[in-house]
């Protein structure tokens, strides 16, 4: 593969598997049931993935033994934000994982006048200033309604560098837009398609991944 | 021709003990031949002999499971009571030496059901007969096949005077058959005195002992169970502890796999180990690591390309998963993999082992299985489950199960949260083809409780709650 993300991508592992689920939810054959299954398997993953860029610190407990375990424990506090609606569709594999995070939510819908991305709806838990952010939604593709999204939770005070943006199908153009103007935060993703076509799609991409997964496609 | 519930189903009354060695090939299973006439006693003596050896998983084979199939003109005449089923060429012998040799070496067999209304086999219908340390098996002809003859660890004759038995048969036909006593005796005349004759009493010579007067003869029996339980004796084996004493590399075999040791993977380890945490926290992470367990057994599954159209039109190739996945848990604790198992395979098909450990020596019991049918298909891949592998005897055990059901060595990978280098070891010289897949390797094996140290107690317990307070 000629692209190289930035450093601040962290790609998942492309195994075999991965890419098994996103030809599934890719294939426009796919019914609902298994879409939303093999969403969730992929979105578990990049749960998974994300948390490992939390900081820890060394645990040592006592095992049913008596013997001594060598561990670790998280740091900080974590919240999830998902980008209405399509990121909603996260919060399940999030839960699976992380059993009663709080979750705090963006709606952001494209302004009729100006064709920009607009702020319609944020709420959050009053303390997410000293969380670190899960910023959740499907797909990265010219990045405009992630970069608002982040902007709102900088202004409610959450460090750049603690925000984590999980995104299932990403492309170069998004990752740059987004990476341009946040350097210091992470960008996990499962796969980076080739780039967007014409009308700003992810191409190949996999259609409207909330319209899918909510049941709302013709 | 005879109603016997006992037959054709392993009796098992406690736990299989290893019926295979340390190297994970099987021993021979011992077989006892019986043969004599019709109405001898045979079946009487077989499971006399059974009740007297007192030992668990024994099997009564039936050469009645054995016959041919009739056409329909064949069934016509035998309706009549003209047909000869007291010839020796009555008899399925190929599928005999089939199922009697694949007992013996310890596999499944599907024993087929006779049905005596219309003399075919019932279709899509057997007793599936596994686990048997030792088969009796039972028929008139019992010892006349030469190549059945050489299976037999023990040839048995039942010598029953004749007139005895013509008595019993006229007593058991009329009273449970309904047939007159005319119709018994035509049947003797014509068919079962001239076999007996001809072709059943000249295998007398064929067996080891002969027991005159069958089922009254019990000096004879009493001396032929203590026969068989010395025979047993002999190969009796003891696997467990032995192989916690044994020592074993640090280097892991190369048929393992270590999932990365991330923060994530850490973390949910220190909490799983600690003594301190609840049942609460203690289920819901370890079904996350089961998880994570399964998606990176997952990549060990072949796979091929698959091109597919997306909404907008485009093709993208992709790959799709070439095999189905069956799992297979070891109960108790290996079903705690299930949930996981269940999150990446929603659908998969799960059997199950019951195996457990006998407290007083060590030594692992098989006490159930049940294995889907599809397991053994050609594009099946098993995920055997179990949460600790130890010393390895209980995944060697549920390994050797596998096979004995023709799952082929190189399509089961064994999972668990953690393995020890000696359970490793163990199994991978045995079964260098199984592949494996732990969560975290932890290198000292406690010689005396037999638990993995620094470890996390015992697994089923703190995910059951079953555990002492």
């Amino acid at each position: 593969m000629a692209y190289q993300p930035p450093k601040q991508v962290i790609l998942l592992p492309q195994t075999q598997q991965l890419k098994a689920c996103t030809t599934i939810i890719r294939d426009k054959n796919t019914q609902r049931a298994d879409f939303i299954f093999y969403s969730d398997r992929i979105i578990r993953i990049l749960v998974e993935e994300g948390l490992n860029h939390l900081p820890v610190v060394e645990k040592t407990v006592v095992t049913p033994t008596g013997r001594e375990f060598q561990g670790i424990d998280f740091q900080g506090r974590i919240c999830g934000v998902s980008i209405m609606r399509a990121g909603e569709s996260m919060e399940q594999g999030l839960r699976e994982v992380c059993r009663s995070v709080r979750i705090g939510k963006i709606l952001i819908q494209r302004d009729e006048e100006t064709a920009l991305p607009k702020l319609y709806y944020a709420k959050f838990p009053p303390d997410i200033a000293s969380r670190y952010c899960l910023l959740l939604d499907p797909m990265l593709a010219t990045g405009g309604s992630a970069i608002k999204a982040i902007e709102t939770l900088l202004d409610y005070g959450v460090a750049e560098e603690r925000i984590l943006f999980l995104n299932l199908i990403s492309c170069p153009e998004g990752i740059a837009a987004v990476v341009a103007k946040f350097p210091l935060m992470k960008i996990v993703t499962a796969e980076i398609d080739a780039g967007l076509d014409e009308k700003l799609y992810i191409n190949p991409g996999l259609g409207d991944f909330g319209c899918r997964y909510f049941g709302t496609d013709k | 021709m005879k109603d016997n519930k006992l037959a054709n189903h392993v009796i098992a009354a406690e736990g299989r003990l290893p019926w295979y060695r340390s190297d994970g090939q099987n021993c021979d299973c011992y077989i006892v031949g019986i043969a004599g006439g019709s109405a001898s006693g045979k079946t009487s003596v077989a499971q006399r002999i059974i009740k007297n050896l007192n030992v668990p998983w024994v099997v009564l084979l039936s050469m009645d499971s054995f016959y041919k199939d009739l056409t329909p003109e064949e069934v016509e005449i035998a309706h009549r009571n003209d047909w000869d089923f007291d010839s020796p060429n009555s008899y399925d012998y190929d599928l005999l030496l089939e199922t009697i040799t694949k007992l013996k070496q310890g596999r499944t067999v599907d024993v087929p059901i006779y049905d005596f209304e219309t003399h075919k086999r019932v279709p899509n219908k057997h007793n599936t007969v596994y686990g048997a340390n030792v088969i009796i098996f039972e028929g008139i002809f019992g010892l006349y096949d030469k190549k059945v003859l050489e299976m037999m660890d023990l040839k048995v004759f039942v010598d029953t005077d004749t007139d005895i038995c013509l008595a019993r048969r006229i007593k058991r036909d009329v009273a449970e058959r309904g047939f007159d006593v005319a119709g018994v005796l035509k049947l003797y005349q014509r068919f079962v005195k001239p076999s007996y004759d001809n072709y059943v009493y000249p295998t007398k010579r064929n067996a080891d002992v002969v027991i005159p007067r069958g089922l009254e003869n019990l000096v004879a029996i009493d001396l032929l169970t203590k026969h068989i339980q010395r025979q047993l004796q002999e190969r009796k084996m003891q696997s467990r502890w032995d192989m916690a004493r044994m020592s074993a590399p640090e280097e892991l075999p190369s048929n393992v796999i270590v999932l990365e040791k991330t923060k994530q993977l850490m973390g949910m380890h220190t909490i799983i180990r600690d003594i301190n945490t609840s049942r609460h926290d203690f289920i819901f992470y370890a079904d996350r690591l089961a998880t994570l367990v399964i998606e990176r057994a997952l990549d060990e599954l072949p796979y091929e390309a698959r091109t597919v159209q997306t909404p907008t039109s485009q093709t993208v190739h992709g790959l799709g998963q070439k095999v189905n996945v069956g799992g297979v848990s070891i109960l108790r604790a290996g079903g705690t993999m299930e949930i996981g198992l269940r999150r990446v395979i929603r659908d998969a098909v799960i059997g199950k082992i019951l195996i457990q450990t006998d407290p007083s020596n060590g030594e692992p019991q098989l006490h159930y299985c049940k294995l889907p049918p599809s397991l053994r298909e050609d594009n099946t891949y098993i995920f055997l489950m179990d949460a600790v592998i130890g010393t390895g005897a209980a995944g060697l055990m549920a390994i050797r199960v596998l096979l004995d059901h023709d799952v082929p060595e190189d399509r089961i990978i064994f999972l668990s949260f953690l393995a020890g280098p000696h359970g490793l070891h163990t199994i991978a010289r045995a079964f260098p083809r199984v592949k494996i897949v732990t969560s975290y390797i932890d290198s000292v094996l406690n010689a005396h409780t037999l638990f993995l140290e620094p470890g996390l107690g015992n697994f089923g317990d703190r995910y059951f709650g079953t555990e002492n307070e």
